[in-house]
């Protein structure tokens, strides 16, 4: 069977999705497209992502036993989810705020709850963070037990 | 001279807690920067160190007013892993509890934004039509609020008496069509209050990433229920509302007309409701390691569940992102040389939900 004009253009969405620097291939799933990509340019995703129309829904953070975090951009378009899972490198990642403006809160909630260092990003502050929980209290197995910093 | 005015995070117009820090030049708006936080109670945290039964119950208690439609998410990103089938009847009750959810949360909304406007009369009509959806929760759930009618692979309770709920809710059509509809579209001072005031651009719209009413209301026409159909709205057709104003007024006529697409979806749902059996095991779910992500369109819009599994009791994670934490932002937008005055009005309009803001 002939491909149809939409099978042409979602093979040519998944190969942009591919061509961005660090990603890698795309596996389709129930829930969206995922792409594992530890070593993803995340500024030339959101880029990219930005020209392909794509909005981003927001981003997920998973603490992992070495110390880094694993981070997840969540993105839609139409009938589209796409999701570009990454990992922090010193648990520090570019950040995509001064790209994408909804990135900015998202950024600074992980920040808070993992403690990730988003370089470049204008202003990371604590957004819900409680000031009596240490900063990356996520990582914390108990972390009603922490000593509440000083002021 | 330039001054700040804090707002909250004791609110004049809200009853949750958060700051917005306005700074004008006489009485026009020159920036605003918002503070949350102020209610943080770690739900995501609390999540993964409770077993996935008692998580339903927990989540449900992110909001007191889309609580339904958190639980009914965590629901589904827990059946996507483990892979489970919903029965036909559980969905469509699913579908009918998320529509009623919605007509009370815009319905709560659509009262407020009466009472900023000074327009007590509709207020009171308003709040009128809303007691009656509660009532209908409570006949169909017992619970006024957190209805606890999800479960991981269906439903806890049945619609025992769908006739009499359609009656119900098509004389609650007959006043929102009739007296509060036609309220918000055309009365003077409706309109004259509203008109023109917070304007969010559709290009704004798109640069913060707002989601629901108040991106339709700046003509995006982004909805989950259309874009990845879910639960029966494939079955029963959907409409999407759109304005292309961006200001108040255009949120308020996307929530009203919204109130009367929920009215026939809930309606053609009671008449369309399979038979057959609510739940598609008894017991406690098993969740294999996995992961899902789940959309789903709450009154307030998008609602976002990262949901991952390692196959032990509790979820290993769970994300949780909410319609207000990207609309809440967008106020900086709307705000910008707007009136000092207008403030509380232009906030109202997003329907801010700090309760799910904070978590």
């Amino acid at each position: 069977m002939e491909p149809t004009a939409g099978d042409t253009a979602r093979a040519d969405f998944i190969a942009r999705l591919t061509a961005i620097p660090g990603s890698a291939q795309v596996e389709e799933r129930g829930d969206g497209l995922w792409i594992s990509a530890p070593h993803l340019d995340v500024e030339a995703m959101a880029r990219e992502m930005k020209t392909l129309g794509c909005r981003l829904a927001t981003m997920t953070g998973l603490a992992r036993d070495d110390g880094e975090t694993t981070i997840i951009y969540h993105y839609a378009r139409g009938h589209d989810v796409i999701n570009f899972k990454t990992a922090t490198s010193g648990n520090a990642v570019r950040s995509i705020a001064p790209l994408v403006r909804p990135a900015s809160w998202i950024e600074r909630e992980i920040h808070d709850f993992f403690s990730v260092d988003f370089i470049g990003h204008p202003n990371l502050i604590p957004l819900i963070r409680p000031a009596e929980l240490k900063q990356g209290f996520f990582r914390d197995p108990d972390p009603g037990s922490t000593t509440p910093e000083k002021p | 001279m330039p001054y700040t005015i804090p707002v909250g995070p004791y609110h004049p117009a809200l009853e949750e807690p958060y700051k917005v820090n306005v700074r004008c030049v006489a009485e026009t708006v020159q920036q605003v920067t918002v503070d949350v936080g102020f209610s943080f109670r770690g739900i995501e945290l609390l999540a993964q160190r409770r077993e996935w039964v008692p998580d339903v119950t927990l989540i449900e208690r992110v909001c007191g007013i889309c609580s339904n439609v958190h639980a009914m998410t965590f629901c589904r990103a827990a059946e996507q892993i483990a892979g489970i089938e919903v029965p036909g009847r559980a969905v469509y009750i699913r579908t009918i509890i998320s529509e009623l959810e919605r007509l009370h949360s815009h319905l709560l909304w659509a009262g407020l934004a009466a009472e900023f406007m000074g327009f007590q009369t509709l207020f009171m009509e308003v709040y009128t039509v809303r007691e009656q959806v509660m009532d209908l929760l409570e006949t169909i759930s017992g619970n006024r609020v957190n209805y606890g009618m999800n479960r991981i692979g269906g439903v806890n309770r049945d619609i025992t008496d769908p006739k009499s709920a359609i009656e119900t809710v098509q004389a609650m059509a007959k006043v929102i069509e009739k007296d509060i509809v036609t309220a918000f579209m055309n009365n003077v001072t409706a309109k004259g209050r509203m008109g023109g005031v917070g304007r969010l651009t559709k290009e704004q719209a798109i640069e913060w990433g707002v989601v629901g009413p108040v991106a339709r209301a700046s003509g995006l026409d982004i909805d989950v229920r259309d874009d990845r159909p879910y639960l029966a709205y494939r079955d029963l057709g959907f409409k999407i509302v759109t304005q292309p104003e961006g200001d108040v007024r255009a949120r308020v006529v996307v929530r009203a007309l919204e109130l009367l697409e929920s009215i026939r979806v809930i309606t053609e749902a009671l008449r369309n409701l399979p038979s057959g059996p609510l739940r598609a095991f008894e017991g406690m779910p098993a969740i294999p390691p996995g992961e899902a992500v789940v959309f789903t369109e709450a009154p307030r819009g998008e609602v976002v569940y990262y949901v991952a599994s390692d196959g032990g009791r509790t979820p290993a994670r769970v994300k949780i992102r909410t319609p207000s934490f990207v609309n809440i932002p967008a106020l900086e937008a709307m705000t910008m040389g707007q009136q000092l005055g207008n403030i509380s009005l232009i906030q109202a309009s997003v329907d801010p939900c700090i309760s799910c803001t904070d978590r």
